[in-house]
Formats: C-alpha cells, sequence, structure tokens
C-alpha cells in the first residue's frame, strides 16, 4: 500500500513540477530526516544550480530599495502617523527569536516592515549553498543610473499622491510608465513598471471616485499555479500547514477543514494521501471550500472527491460561495463528533474573508481545533504612503527572486509578475487597499490571534521544519531563498527579507 | 486645473466608508462636481446601469466559458467592497473571435462621453481602469492605451498629456534605440519596407537614365529606405549617377539622430562608389514652409519626392498648398505612402472617428502582438508611439496644435482625390508588383498584396485580409 501511495504523491507532485526527485515520501517523515535531505540536495545536478547563480549578482534590489526609501523616509513632511505597532510586542518571545535588524527606519511609518535579518538556527544550515549575498553595499553599485533615477522618480509620485497632490503625480506618471518596461533586464526597472501602472490606476480612480476592483478568476487562478511551479512559497504554506494540520487530526476519525480560499484546491491531494495511508487508517473528511464563484468551487470540489475516491477515502465538500466574515455559523455544516481545521492562506489578489473582525468573531464560535494561517509579511492597512514603502520592498523582494531564476524574457515569468504579483500591487496601492471597502483591516493576524484568550498558539513542530525544508531543495536556487524557525512560527523569504510566515493556533474550547 | 481640483474622499483610516460601504454607495462619489463635461447624475440609475453592462461585458467573454460566470453581486460578495467577476478570456488564454470586450466597453464609452452622460462615463471608465493593462493582452492593452485618451478627454487635459508624452520620449531616444527599433521592426513585418520597396521601384524607374538625381525624403524612417536604393544605382550597368538626398525631418524626436545617420549614409555611399550629398532640412513648422531654395533643388536635377506617412502630419486645410508646392519642385516622380485610416473626415464627430481609429488600431496592435514576441521590448515601444497618436488626435483640439505633430491619417483613396489635383498616377511595372511579392514572402503569413480596383491608384498591404498601407507613385 506504501508503493501505491507513493505513486499518487509522485503523480500530484507531477502535475505541478516537471523536475523532482522521488526523494521522500509523506508518510516517511518519521525517518530521519537529515540523511533524506542530504540525499536530496547531492541529486539535483550542480550544473544547474550554478548558472542560477548568473542572475543573483545583478539583484541586489530590495537592499537597495532599503536604503533609498529610508533616505525618503527622513526626508518626508511630518505625515501619517496613525500606524501602530502595538503588536509586535505581543509575539511570544522564545529562546531563538529571529534578530531584528539594525536599520534606522522611523519606527512610526515602518514598524512591520522592517526586513528582518534573521539568524538560522535550524541545523540544516550547513544543507544550504554558501551564502552569496555580500551585503548592503554591493547592491548599490551595482544598479544602474537609470534604475535610480526610476525608483526616485517613483517614490517621488508616491509622495505627490499620498498628499493627494495628484496633477503633480499623475504628471509624472506619464513620464515614468513611459520610461519603465515590465520586459527589462533589471528587476529594479521591471518593479517601477508595475508600481507605476498601479499608481496611475489609482489616479484615476481617485478622480472617478469609484474604488471597486473587477477580477477574473480564473486567470488569477492560472497565475498562481505558474507561480507555485517556479516558486517554493506556495508549497512552503501547503505543506507546512498539512503537517500542522495532520498532527492536529492525529487519531480523529472524522475531520473537517475549511479552506477560507480554496482556489483550485492544489494543497489538498497531498494531505489527502497522508490521511489515506496513516496507521490508524483514513479519517472521514469533509471539506468546506470558499471562494468567489460556485461554479469555480464545484469544479475544485469534483476533483478532490475523485481524488479522494481513488485514494479509498470517504469525503465530503461543501463549497460556499461567499465570503468568511460574511457567513454566520449555521451555514458551515459542522457535525458533532468533528475535528475542525481552518486554513487560511492571505494573499493580496481580492479581499477573501469580508470584515476581519467578523471573521475572527466567526473563528472564535467555530472553536477549531487548529488554525493553520500563512500570512504574507506585509501589511494591507495604514496610509498609501505606508503600504507603498512596505509592498516596494516586498515586491522588490519577490521579483529578484523570480529574476535569479527566470530569464528576462520568460512568458511564464512575465505572467506570474503581470497576472499576479501586479495584481496584488494594484490592489495594495488602491484606494483603501485590498479590501478596499474603506474599513479596518488587522495589521497581522498571528498578533491578533495571540492577543485574543480564546486561542492559543501551537508551534510549528520540527516535522513541519522538515517538510519546508525539502520543499527548498527542490528549488535551485536554494541559497537565496532563506527558511526560519521562530517564535513558534516558520517563516521562508529570500536573502534577508522574510516573505511569508507560516503559524498554527488552536482554539480553548477546541473539540 | 482638472485633476487637482477634483475632490477625492480621502484615503480612509477607519472614516466612514464611501467606498463600497455598501452595495448601494459603491458608486456613489463624494466629489465635488467641478466644470468638466461630467455633471453627476443620480445613483440609482447607474445601479440599473451597471448590471446591465456587467453582463453585457460578462457575454462577451470567449467560447471557452458557458455563460454561468455571469456574476450576481447580490448573491456573493456584498456589503463590503463590491467586486465584480467578469470572464473575459485573460492572459494565457487564445482569445477568440467574440473576445473584443475592449472594443465594445470603448466603444460605449465614446458614446457617453459623446452623450455628456456622465454616470455612464464614470462607470466605464472605472470598468475600463480596472481591466486595462498595457503590459497584457491585445484587449488590456487597447482598453488601457484608449482609456488614456479618454481620460484625458473628459478631464480636457489632452494636450498637456500629449506634450508630456512627447517629451518623454525625445529625453529617452537616442540614435542606438530608434534604430534598433526600427530595424527590429522592419525584420518580423513588412509595415515600412513595403513602401519602401515599392517606392523606390518607382523612383528607380522614374529617373532611369537621368545623371544628377535627387530624392528629397520626407519621412521619419531614419534613412533606412535608401541602402537598397543606392545598391540598385550601385550596381546598375551604365554609369552611376550622382545622388543628392535632401531628408526633411518634421518630428523633434528624429532631428537629434540626423547628424549620426548622415555619417553612416555617407559612409556607405562611399562604399557603394555612388557620389552622394546629404542634406537635412528642419526645423519647420509645417511642410508648406519648404520651397526650392530651401530645399536646394537646382535646374539640372531630376527630381524625386518621396512621402512617406509625412502626408497626414500636415493641417486638413493645408495639404493642397503642399501638394501644389511638391508640384512646383518640378519633379518626375511623387511617392506617397500612408497607413489606410481615416481621421480627417471624421475629425468632427468623435464617436466615428473614435470608432476608426480603435479599428485602425486594433489591427495594428494585433498585428504587432503577431509578429514580435510576447515580451519584447520594441513592441512595447512602438505600442507606446501609437498612445501619442492616439492621445493627440482624440484629446486635442485640432486648433490648440502649434507643433505640427497632429496625425489626421486619410485613406488612399482620399489622398488620390487630393494628388489628382495636381499630378496623374503612375502604375507600378510588373516588375516592382514582383519585388514587392517577393518581400511579402520573406515574413509570417498573413501579409498580402493587393491591387486596387479600376478607378483606384496605388497598391495596398494587406494583413489579414484588411488594406494597412497604401503606396502609390505620381508624376506631374
Amino acid at each position: 500500500m506504501m508503493k501505491g501511495g507513493f505513486e499518487v504523491v509522485h503523480a500530484t507532485l507531477d502535475m505541478i513540477q516537471p523536475h523532482r526527485e522521488p526523494i521522500w515520501d509523506f508518510a516517511s517523515f518519521g525517518f530521519p530526516t537529515t540523511s533524506v535531505a542530504a540525499a536530496a540536495v547531492s541529486s539535483i545536478p550542480r550544473q544547474s544550480l550554478e548558472n542560477r547563480c548568473i542572475n543573483l549578482e545583478r539583484n541586489e534590489l530590495s537592499d537597495w530599495v532599503e536604503q533609498v526609501t529610508k533616505k525618503l523616509i527622513d526626508d518626508l513632511p511630518a505625515q501619517n502617523t496613525d500606524t501602530d505597532d502595538h503588536h509586535s510586542s505581543t509575539l511570544q518571545a522564545p529562546a531563538d527569536i529571529p534578530m531584528v535588524c539594525e536599520d534606522s527606519f522611523p519606527p512610526s511609518l515602518l514598524a512591520d516592515f522592517r526586513p528582518r535579518k534573521t539568524v538560522t538556527s535550524s541545523d540544516f544550515d550547513e544543507l544550504q549553498w554558501s551564502n552569496v549575498n555580500g551585503g548592503n553595499d554591493r547592491g548599490l553599485s551595482r544598479l544602474d543610473e537609470q534604475g535610480l533615477s526610476l525608483i526616485t522618480l517613483l517614490l517621488e509620485c508616491a509622495v505627490a499622491i499620498s498628499i493627494d497632490n495628484l496633477g503633480e503625480a499623475h504628471r509624472m506618471l506619464l513620464e515614468l510608465t513611459q520610461m519603465a518596461s515590465p520586459y527589462a533586464l533589471s528587476c529594479a526597472e521591471r518593479v517601477v513598471a508595475y508600481f507605476a501602472k498601479a499608481m496611475s490606476s489609482r489616479v484615476i480612480n481617485s478622480w472617478l471616485g469609484i474604488c471597486s476592483p473587477l477580477i477574473n478568476y480564473k486567470t488569477v487562478h492560472c497565475a498562481f499555479q505558474a507561480f507555485n511551479n517556479v516558486s517554493p512559497f506556495i508549497k512552503f504554506a501547503h505543506f507546512t500547514s498539512n503537517q500542522a494540520i495532520l498532527e492536529a487530526f492525529h487519531r480523529r476519525d472524522r475531520v473537517h477543514i475549511i479552506d477560507l480560499d480554496i482556489m483550485q484546491g492544489l494543497q489538498w491531494p497531498a494531505l489527502f494521501h497522508i490521511l489515506a495511508t496513516r496507521m490508524e487508517g483514513p479519517p472521514h473528511v469533509t471539506m468546506t471550500g470558499m471562494g468567489s464563484s460556485m461554479e469555480l468551487l464545484t469544479e475544485t470540489g469534483k476533483q478532490l472527491s475523485n481524488f479522494a475516491k481513488r485514494l479509498g477515502m470517504s469525503f465530503e465538500f461543501h463549497p460556499i460561495a461567499k465570503k468568511f466574515g460574511e457567513i454566520d455559523i449555521t451555514m458551515v455544516r459542522l457535525r458533532r463528533g468533528e475535528t475542525l481545521a481552518i486554513h487560511w492562506l492571505q494573499h493580496s489578489l481580492y479581499d477573501a474573508t469580508g470584515p476581519d473582525w467578523k471573521t475572527m468573531r466567526l473563528m472564535e464560535q467555530l472553536g477549531p481545533r487548529i488554525i493553520t494561517l500563512v500570512e504574507q509579511d506585509l501589511s494591507h492597512g495604514g496610509s498609501f504612503l505606508d503600504r507603498f514603502v512596505g509592498s516596494l520592498h516586498y515586491y522588490s523582494t519577490l521579483f529578484d527572486s523570480l529574476g535569479a531564476y527566470l530569464a528576462a524574457d520568460d512568458p511564464n515569468r512575465h505572467r506570474i509578475e503581470h497576472c499576479l504579483l501586479f495584481r496584488e500591487i494594484n490592489n495594495i496601492l488602491a484606494i483603501g487597499g485590498p479590501a478596499r471597502s474603506g474599513e479596518d483591516k488587522m495589521k497581522q493576524w498571528r498578533s491578533e490571534l495571540a492577543a485574543r484568550n480564546s486561542f492559543v498558539q501551537v508551534p510549528m513542530s520540527s516535522n513541519s521544519m522538515a517538510q519546508a525544508q525539502l520543499i527548498l531543495n527542490m528549488f535551485p536556487p536554494a541559497h537565496g531563498y532563506r527558511l526560519v524557525q521562530g517564535d513558534g512560527t516558520l517563516r521562508l523569504g529570500w536573502k534577508d527579507s522574510s516573505l511569508f510566515t507560516a503559524s498554527a493556533w488552536t482554539s480553548h474550547v477546541s473539540r | 486645473m482638472k485633476l487637482s481640483s477634483a475632490k477625492i474622499s480621502k484615503e480612509s483610516k477607519g472614516a466612514s466608508p464611501s467606498h463600497g460601504g455598501h452595495h448601494k454607495n459603491s458608486f456613489h462619489s463624494k466629489r465635488q462636481s467641478h466644470h468638466s463635461i461630467l455633471p453627476l447624475q443620480p445613483v440609482d440609475q447607474l445601479e440599473q446601469w451597471s448590471s446591465v453592462a456587467v453582463d453585457m461585458y460578462n457575454n462577451s467573454s470567449s467560447s471557452n466559458n458557458n455563460n454561468n460566470h455571469h456574476h450576481q453581486p447580490q448573491t456573493s460578495h456584498t456589503s463590503t467592497s463590491r467586486s465584480s467577476d467578469y470572464s473575459a478570456g485573460g492572459d494565457g488564454e487564445p482569445s477568440a473571435v467574440g473576445n473584443k470586450w475592449a472594443s465594445r466597453l470603448l466603444k460605449e464609452c465614446a458614446r457617453a462621453i459623446s452623450d455628456k452622460d456622465s454616470s455612464k462615463i464614470h462607470h466605464l471608465l472605472w470598468m475600463l481602469n480596472e481591466l486595462a493593462s498595457p503590459y497584457g493582452d491585445c484587449d488590456q492593452k487597447l482598453a488601457s492605451y484608449f482609456l488614456q485618451a479618454l481620460f484625458c478627454k473628459a478631464t480636457e487635459s489632452g494636450q498637456r498629456c500629449f506634450k508630456t508624452l512627447t517629451l518623454v520620449a525625445e529625453k529617452s531616444h537616442c540614435f542606438d534605440s530608434a534604430r534598433k527599433l526600427i530595424l527590429k521592426f522592419q525584420e518580423v513585418s513588412p509595415w515600412t519596407t513595403f513602401g519602401h520597396v515599392a517606392a523606390n521601384g518607382a523612383i528607380l524607374e522614374a529617373l532611369d537614365g537621368e545623371p544628377k538625381l535627387h530624392i528629397i525624403d520626407i519621412s521619419n524612417t531614419l534613412c533606412t529606405q535608401w541602402p537598397t536604393l543606392l545598391e540598385a544605382l550601385a550596381t546598375r550597368n551604365d554609369d552611376t549617377p550622382h545622388l543628392k538626398l535632401t531628408v526633411v525631418v518634421t518630428a523633434n524626436i528624429v532631428r537629434s539622430v540626423m547628424k549620426e545617420i548622415s555619417q553612416r549614409m555617407e559612409k556607405f555611399a562611399r562604399l557603394m562608389g555612388v557620389p552622394f550629398e546629404f542634406n537635412v532640412v528642419s526645423g519647420l513648422n509645417h511642410l508648406g514652409q519648404l520651397t526650392k531654395e530651401v530645399l536646394g533643388v537646382v535646374e539640372d536635377e531630376a527630381v524625386a519626392v518621396n512621402c512617406m506617412g509625412a502626408l497626414r502630419r500636415v493641417p486638413v486645410e493645408g495639404r493642397a498648398a503642399v501638394i501644389g508646392m511638391f508640384r512646383s519642385l518640378g519633379p518626375k516622380v511623387v511617392t506617397v505612402v500612408e497607413e489606410e485610416a481615416d481621421f480627417t473626415s471624421t475629425r468632427y464627430d468623435f464617436v466615428k472617428c473614435f470608432e476608426e481609429c480603435l479599428r485602425f488600431y486594433t489591427v495594428y496592435f494585433e498585428m504587432l502582438e503577431e509578429s514580435f514576441t510576447p515580451t519584447s521590448n520594441e513592441k512595447l515601444m512602438l505600442e507606446r508611439e501609437c498612445s501619442r497618436g492616439i492621445v493627440r488626435v482624440l484629446a486635442c483640439d485640432d486648433d490648440q496644435d502649434s507643433e505640427g505633430e497632429r496625425e489626421r491619417r486619410e485613406r488612399g483613396s482620399q489622398w488620390s482625390e487630393r494628388l489628382k489635383e495636381a499630378f496623374s498616377s503612375v502604375g507600378f511595372s510588373n516588375d516592382v508588383v514582383d519585388d514587392v511579392k517577393a518581400l511579402l514572402k520573406r515574413y509570417k503569413p498573413g501579409w498580402a498584396l493587393a491591387q486596387p480596383y479600376q478607378n483606384e491608384t496605388g497598391l495596398y498591404l494587406t494583413w489579414k485580409e484588411e488594406p494597412v498601407v497604401w503606396v502609390s507613385a505620381w508624376k506631374p
């Protein structure tokens, strides 16, 4: 049965990533991971890895952005003092807490956007490739003048918008959007092209007085899948969450998973496989999938049902074409005796969950045994300028990570940058941020969960860390990605910047 | 200044949600009405109309999607942000024939502007703004560039916008990039080379046997037309004639690179062994200022006037005079190449002009899409050039213009009417036609040569059976 299960896993991964080594199967999480990981490392062809190094040196963009934005903020007129950073003090502080970067961003503006220099505390360090990054000063000298002037102009535009000088902003944006190309070799220029366009859209929306988004979910999902193929972040989110859920479901016969934004359900086949092949036998699984369109949900449900059937696992799917923060508890078909997991992979593509306070309240009411949360290390709240600076750093980093691996004219890279990342940038810079609703959004969910009496953090286990590490080894420029364990969370980032944080929580009143 | 006077609801920090607070108010603007052409209208009408618009939008999707994507805002995502689902092809999916959402939305918007239907204008501009992108598929690109023009029109900022765009282009223009761009375009598409080959053929035939040639080149093609002609002159078995080439530059952008070009041309002519003289005439406000003296036309020369995309830059009222001026130069042949679109007879009817503009640029953008790779920077630059033209034609008043960069195109038949006043048409010989056909074979399929009907003159280049470029030859 093990072998059959292995093949199924293989097939699942097949549809996601062309290159993979059959180095592990999920049922082996009890095996000593070091040796497995070592085997993984040696089997990746060295040649392709060396090729990947070529682009790295050119893309020290995020370091440079940090420097320039620092200067800009220093020069700003006194503005935007409404950001609050109370959340950073509520985090637990175990022994291996990540070191906070010692740079000097004014805390009033950028508290939660500071890139955190982290110390990798895991013992997989030796298996990581040697650190190519030489530090900040290299970055500045390598960026060309063109990139420099573009980013400077971009920052000026942002300031103009933040003080409502739309006429001036519009004029500068006309210039910028003609000068920067999204197909450029330089990541800086690509980032500027998209940020400039996003701000142009915003200026028009300001003038129109309308800010609701129009979304093509199919295109977005397509791009999401493409991103999943070339970048480890999504898989990181999936597999670490799956591991936490798996552990929460230990010895439980009837389980229920609510996925707050299921999209195409890419995450679940891997978990189903493990559940179906576990020692105590498969549980009965109910899944509530939430999303935007009933048609897309039904399709996803069908796929998952078929997969579960092939595994011989009893499975039910309930689609809800609504936002989690807009339903009440009666809509969730949770039965007595079911162990509940709520999963949320946050993104900035659109507002997936609705009002935050209602989302929180419903979570409390449901009392899940586990909540798996994966957050972007990026705040959606705050003033325009806050979001601008934070997202400029964040997406520069992401663009860097793509640029290190993909050619400048790669159409897949373009699709990811245009249909996915640009969409997020657009949303974040739009009036009212991604939710576009004018309501207050929570800055950082794990702080909010920590602050409430109803929830307790469940530290990510070493098995989750192992999963994450194995994923990293699948992606060629592994030495650019940085994985850190600390605060009970797992964080995956590029170079010195953390991009995604996975955490898990349990409810006091959970079944 | 319209933009800065628009009062917008501030970035909300817990302020009352004026944007999408609840369903009914999502399109309600707190903007003070200002004196553009868009007075505010009651919200209810807008609501009603907007679901019609969303329907229309959703139903224009490709055959891939059945219409179950039709999204009812009331049942799903309500009350906070009114996000609507739409199901056009989007990136990565082949755009089927029915997938022309951009065209429909743009035309509706143009009509709304013409009708001064404020709420409709707002709604459509909003939709276009959300859906457009200059880096997406054809529909998204067209939406983006035409949205810019419509927005300028609505905010009466067309002239300013055009000036800014032109300035930026001039700043970043340099010989290398310009040359690279033109050469790449010529490599992947016969859009310009078609006219070159046909015109050269006509010129060579008309000037055959003449010892002193003077070609007056009124174009912005950076002399890419002339190397093949020089080569032809050099390889003829009789004596190589003396060639004087006078380039008349109309666009500021081109002026700065002419020095480099003149050096290269002189060098090339030396290599070919053709006695050669090169002059540049620039700084004209409009072509009508040209005279024999300015051009350096002397008695014993055989003159050819080569007009490549230049006549459309002449103000409509001045075109007859310019043609007359050509006549006064006593040329042996005049070759005219223009793009097949009519922005002239429609210039007093905004909607008609808009639709014609959209039609033409749709063909052009689709042609670019199929000729270049998806992530080509050259394609992007050509598209951006179009954006200036689009703003100029649609959002600027004719009388505002002082620079002479108008581009009121006319169709071949219209130009013919004008040229017939001073010239009679010359047909293209079989040799020339063969040359053109051979040229087209070097490109991707889709291109063809069309010879006109009885009364019409010249040759047409067609792209997917749509005539796009017209070339003609004339003699006094």
